[in-house]
């Protein structure tokens, strides 16, 4: 197969689900089922292949296409003077995190058989829409491709939470909406900045035209539209006085959705600011590195006292997911290698402990109708499986040596302690309440006496033990191998850091 | 040696089995981990053997690169080393063999063994380490397995809260170690013990800089080690099965803080300030937990406060730059202190699972081999003469008198007095006078599989302090500091008051309480009669949890909810505040929609002239 | 031939395009309003003849797009009209500013 169209295959394998779905009449449940998660394969399979391919020791700059789409001429010019290209690519960071995406996706569809309840029909195909959105944001090579793959993420995601969704499903759908439209309005401005300064949104190009000095952009600007970027992308990590909307995401959304947008879609934040505010700002980041990681650090605390007193297991992820992309944030701030892999560590880390989490949480509450920490209580008899990997996927959230979570916060704190060792200090309060937090909660939904009786509870069984399995195994394996993640990060980073002169 | 990484393996193995067979084997559970622990105490022995004549060894390889940092793990085997794997195994395999019998009939039997597996793994991951980095990993681990032993009996509320705060509160000591580890390593470049050290001896680090990591380090054993502040998880997690309190909560884990002090010990020795630091923390533990020992009355609690004041003693050894000293009460200790737990076990076992010492009594005549077996591990952690508690007692007071502390030196002296009079009111109430609880019928001694590892923790109870004494020689002192010329010397030469002292002060408290509980020629309420207060405060533990709860609790807790505050009302409002705004301006936008056309049509068109007329001003683009 | 100059023909573009703009908007008779909206239509369509003849570039284009404009134009006031003739059944009334069903 020709290497070059790999890529577009890649990212558009799941709109062929979509057509087969199409054709599905609307009762057959089960072949509807069976589509949704087959048609999730493909895109695994070759980011896999891609993956080994590159361990193989090939070059990945091989993937990368290039065909011209949209161009505007001038009335008597003959070349044309603004072109956006259909331009795919992928280096090892988005590597990661199109693995990591595929990996998800697929297991989150495995999810959807169990945890949702009507329509399959309708809800595959957002789903399968929402994964090629997905994959397309990951290996955009194009500021104006990007965002169109980003705005594809929005609309599925939107109808997902807003049909399938809890009791407050609309409300939560809207808010989503409205942040995020707002986040991508913000972004495209950026974009057009750029656009109309630069000529280009080759995101390559722009690096280098930032970097050159003689750039047509003055300092200010750049700074302004830093900012801007900040906060496009930080409505989505969410950095904290912005995050209200992804705790009703997060509650009301049904489990599979969460799984996504919880492992996946927030993570499009901490890309887009490594990828374009690191990447092609360098300079102003590092004008910007302390507010920076003084944000990472509220976010890690904030978020980490706010899980203490939650009542609903919910919401305590919820805030955990804030206080882990803390964690991010500051390992950005630090501005060096160490603490920038880390960040990107914590990335690819959370996504696969926050899925697995909400994965048992959607089983939990598939079994017992809640998800509050006082009404369960003492599943640990009832559901042992359960119970331990839960625990297993607390322990891993709350960073314990031998699983993701740790490798990744241990070099973010590195990072930021070479730089700014007292913030570090103060963020390490955030280690400490982390612990409480998952602790408390864990404990008081396994641990101790039953609360009432549930009727009907049995433990994982059957198709539940693919995702719960396979997401303990990569975490304890990037744990313990933490070079599967750091290899291919090795170049991309050298490129990313090489406009920080460190 | 070259293959001592196996050590830890064997239990990881037996954990992996377990895991995923435990089930299936039900108590056959019990041979593949007393087997994987066996052939590491063999690998253990080995390599000790070896280490007496062959040079450290170890290896390397690179577990994770950032940039050009390479970050390395792997394993050594030095003197230290190799004399922590043989205890480890050794205290573990013992306690595998005894869990065996303790926890027959426990319908978690397989998970039982599914953690003892997984801690052994981490504890002897911990000992071979050669860097700071895989110790804090293995650090964790261990804090992993005793979190999951301790809250064995998860049905249990009190289980479910001790495992919690064991967990928190030892995290809150190994952030203290997690940031001494970095700032070192960004010092030295390094998390090699060996580099750490080359950099710290060629004054590649500031003065300031070594206090601040050494301390920050010795939070870390001070939380793991059940030190002064953060003592009050310890006594705690003894609702965990008894087995687990003799391996994790005497012999191995919190230890760990002992070893990880004596480990680092050339770091400590070049920052007097950590150094006193860790003596006065050492002592004042020493007393204080002592003290509190006094007045418990449940059997296990007692053993656990006198482990707490022993590993205080251990600290104050090395704080008093009694490396030596510290390290073989360490192993002496961990000898004792695992007989008396595994003994205490027994009598648990035989009274039905009572830990209250008052409903005991008399029980000498009914268990033939436990009673004498916990008589000597009483007498060994007295410090009566010629057991191994005396040897290495001995050896701290001379290297405390040498370090020239002399009111700590006092300090451990009542220390010693104390240690002995709990212990033995410990050993009169339970094991002589009438019994007095109930169904005195069904009291038996233990099975084999529960006095075999007591009778040889009993012999090496005994005889264990003999490889380091000042009347036949320092084998252990000298073979410790071998070719380490910087961790001083093998022996502390001490006054001969000294250990006539000491006997005088560990006889003086058996002594007495003899006459209190054994003799009862003194009433038992004289004491808790005079000291009224005092009692009442012992009895409480100082109040230390209570004021924990009422200060950093309930700070936490104020945080938590003045965030809410925030969240709720600032954040919230905010966006409501937003939203609202924006309604309004869609209202007052909806009000201009009067329906008549022609005043839209005036609109466009004023909107157009207003263009029309820019245009013609600016001649077509804004600049 | 060409005596005249290409501004008198604009002026009276500019006037016949104002007299009926006024007429658009201020009139309440809505036949007046359509017949005014001719008007402006015809405003534009004399510029366009003026500037294919005097423009930049002269040529046949803007005389063809005036006769197309013209057959448009008169195809809308029948529209318009027709729509007119239903609304009077409907309302019994032609006054534009009482036809404002759109906004509720």
């Amino acid at each position: 197969m020709n290497l070059h169209s790999i890529l577009s295959i890649l990212v558009f394998s799941p709109l062929a689900g979509i057509v087969v779905l199409a054709f599905v009449p609307k009762q057959a449940e089960k072949i509807c089922k069976l589509v949704g998660v087959l048609f999730t394969l493909p895109a695994l399979f070759l980011s896999l292949a891609i993956y080994f391919h590159y361990l193989a020791g090939k070059n990945l700059a091989d993937f990368s296409v290039t065909h011209s789409w949209i161009q505007f001429r001038g009335f008597n010019v003959q070349e044309p003077v603004f072109s956006v290209a259909y331009e795919l690519g992928i280096n090892g960071f988005q590597l990661l995190l199109v693995v990591l995406t595929a990996v998800v996706a697929t297991l989150s569809a495995i999810g959807a058989v169990r945890f949702v309840k009507k329509e399959w029909k309708g809800y595959f195909m957002l789903f399968l829409l929402l994964e090629t959105g997905m994959l397309g944001v990951f290996t955009a090579e194009n500021l104006i491709l990007f965002f169109i793959f980003f705005e594809v993420t929005l609309i599925p995601t939107f109808f997902l939470i807003g049909k399938w969704g809890y009791f407050e499903k609309e409300k939560a759908a809207f808010s989503f909406l409205l942040y995020n439209g707002f986040g991508s309005a913000i972004l495209l401005i950026v974009i057009m900045i750029l656009f109309a300064k630069t000529g280009t949104t080759n995101i390559e190009m722009l690096r280098k035209i930032v970097a050159d000095p003689s750039d047509p952009i003055s300092g200010s600007l750049k700074l302004g539209l830093l900012i801007s970027l900040l906060i496009a992308f930080g409505v989505k990590l969410p950095i904290f006085p912005l995050h209200s909307w992804m705790l009703r995401v997060h509650v009301q959304a049904p489990p599979s959705v969460v799984m996504i947008h919880s492992g996946i879609l927030l993570k499009i934040g901490a890309y887009g600011l490594i990828r374009f505010g690191m990447g092609i700002f360098p300079e102003q980041f590092k004008m910007l590195a302390t507010l920076i990681a003084v944000l990472g650090v509220m976010n890690l605390l904030c978020g980490a006292f706010l899980a203490f007193i939650q009542t609903d297991f919910k919401m305590v992820l919820a805030y955990s997911s804030i206080s882990h992309m803390g964690i991010v944030l500051m390992g950005m701030a630090a501005m060096n290698q160490t603490g920038v892999q880390g960040a990107i560590f914590q990335v690819i880390s959370h996504g696969l402990i926050s899925a697995l989490l909400f994965f048992i949480v959607g089983v939990l509450y598939e079994r017992t109708d809640t998800s509050f920490i006082e009404n369960l209580g003492g599943l640990a008899k009832g559901m042992p499986l359960a119970a331990g990997f839960l625990l297993a996927a607390g322990m891993a959230s709350l960073g314990l040596p031998g699983m993701s979570g740790f490798v990744s916060e241990f070099m973010a704190f590195m990072g930021l302690f070479k730089t700014l060792p007292w913030l570090a200090a103060v963020g390490t309060i955030g280690i400490i309440m982390t612990a409480a937090y998952v602790l408390r909660a864990v404990l008081g939904m396994t641990f101790g006496q039953a609360h009432r009786e549930f009727t009907g509870v049995f433990d994982l069984k059957g198709v539940e033990f693919i995702p719960v399995l396979v997401l303990v195994l990569l975490i304890v394996l990037i744990g313990v191998f933490p070079s599967v993640l750091s290899s291919p990060l090795h170049s991309a980073l050298e490129t990313i850091l090489v406009g920080l002169g460190g | 040696m070259e293959n001592a990484w196996l050590i830890p393996l064997f239990p990881l193995v037996s954990f992996v089995i377990l895991l995923l067979i435990g089930k299936q084997l039900k108590e056959r559970s019990a041979y593949v981990g007393i087997l994987a622990t066996f052939v590491s105490l063999v690998f253990s022995i080995v390599v000790l053997f070896q280490r007496f004549f062959e040079p450290t060894y170890s290896a390397k390889f690179n577990w994770l690169t950032i940039g050009d940092l390479h970050i390395t793990a792997g394993f050594e085997v030095n003197q230290l080393n190799a004399l922590m794997l043989f205890i480890v195994s050794l205290v573990s395999f013992l306690v595998h063999t005894y869990s065996k019998g303790y926890m027959h009939g426990d319908e978690r039997f397989s998970v039982f063994y599914v953690y003892l597996g997984l801690f052994t793994f981490a504890m002897l991951g911990l000992v071979i380490s050669p860097n700071l980095l895989q110790t804090y990993i293995f650090w964790e681990l261990v804090g992993l397995g005793s979190f999951l032993l301790i809250g064995f009996y998860f049905y249990k509320e009190e289980a479910k809260a001790a495992a919690k705060k064991a967990f928190i509160m030892t995290r809150i000591g190994d952030v203290g170690l997690f940031i001494g580890m970095i700032l070192l390593f960004w010092q030295t470049k390094s998390f090699e013990y060996s580099e750490i050290f080359k950099a710290v001896n060629a004054g590649q680090v500031s003065g300031t800089m070594i206090t601040l990591t050494a301390i920050l380090i010795f939070v870390g054993a001070v939380g793991k080690s059940g030190q002064f502040p953060l003592h009050s998880w310890l006594p705690d997690a003894m609702e965990g099965p008894t087995p687990v309190s003799a391996l994790i909560h005497a012999a191995t884990m919190v230890a760990a803080g002992v070893y990880l002090v004596a480990a680092l010990f050339p770091l400590f020795l070049a920052s007097k300030t950590a150094l006193l630091t860790i003596a006065i923390i050492g002592a004042f533990t020493a007393i204080f937990a002592a003290s509190i020992g006094l007045v418990q009355t449940d059997i296990k609690r007692v053993l656990a406060y006198s482990t707490v004041s022993q590993l205080g003693y251990m600290m104050f050894a090395l704080g008093s730059a009694g490396y030596v000293a510290g390290v073989f009460h360490l192993m002496t200790h961990a000898f004792f202190k695992a007989l008396l737990f595994l003994a205490a076990g027994s009598v648990i076992h035989a009274v039905g699972g009572n830990q209250d010492i008052e409903k005991m009594g008399g029980l000498w005549k009914k268990l033939k081999l436990t009673g004498p077996l916990f008589l000597i591990g009483t007498l060994a952690i007295s410090g009566v003469p010629l057991l191994s508690g005396f040897f290495s007692k001995d050896e701290i007071l001379a290297a405390a008198w040498e370090g020239g502390h002399p009111i700590l030196f006092l300090l451990a002296l009542i220390a010693a007095f104390f240690t002995a009079f709990y212990m033995f009111r410990l050993f009169f109430l339970v094991f002589t006078g009438e019994f007095r609880g109930k169904d005195e019928k069904h009291v038996h001694e233990s099975p084999g599989s529960m006095t075999f590892p007591m009778i040889v923790l009993g012999v090496l109870a005994i005889v264990g302090g003999y490889v380091n004494t000042p009347w036949f020689g320092s084998y252990l002192g000298d073979w410790l500091v071998q070719g380490n010329a910087k961790l001083g010397s093998g022996h502390a030469e001490g006054p001969v008051w000294i250990q006539l002292a000491a006997t005088l002060f560990s006889l003086g408290g058996s002594f007495f309480a003899w006459l209190i509980y054994g003799k009862r020629s003194v009433s038992r309420d004289w004491l808790s009669g005079k000291g009224g207060i005092l009692h009442t405060i012992l009895l409480n533990k100082y109040y230390i949890d209570e004021f924990y709860q009422m200060t950093i609790v309930a700070i936490s807790k104020g945080i938590s909810y003045l965030f809410r505050f925030i969240d709720v009302f600032l954040v919230e409002g905010l966006v409501k505040l937003v939203t609202s705004i924006i309604q309004g301006l869609g209202k007052l936008g909806a009000k201009l929609q009067s329906g008549q056309v022609q005043t839209y049509g005036a609109v466009a068109f004023l909107g157009l002239a207003v263009l029309v007329v820019i245009f013609a001003l600016t001649g077509g683009y804004l600049r | 031939m060409s005596s005249v100059p290409a501004s008198a023909f604009l002026a009276l573009a500019l006037i016949l395009f104002c007299i009926g703009l006024y007429g658009a908007l201020t009139k309440r008779n809505t036949v007046i309003v359509l017949i005014s909206i001719e008007l402006m239509l015809n405003a534009v369509n004399i510029n366009l003849v003026t500037f294919s003849k005097y423009g930049l570039n002269p040529s046949i284009t803007g005389q063809v797009f005036t006769l197309f404009a013209m057959a448009v134009g008169a195809a809308e006031a029948a529209v318009g009209l027709a729509i007119l003739m239903s609304v009077y059944r409907n309302k019994k009334t032609v006054h534009i500013d009482e036809m404002d069903e759109m906004k509720n």
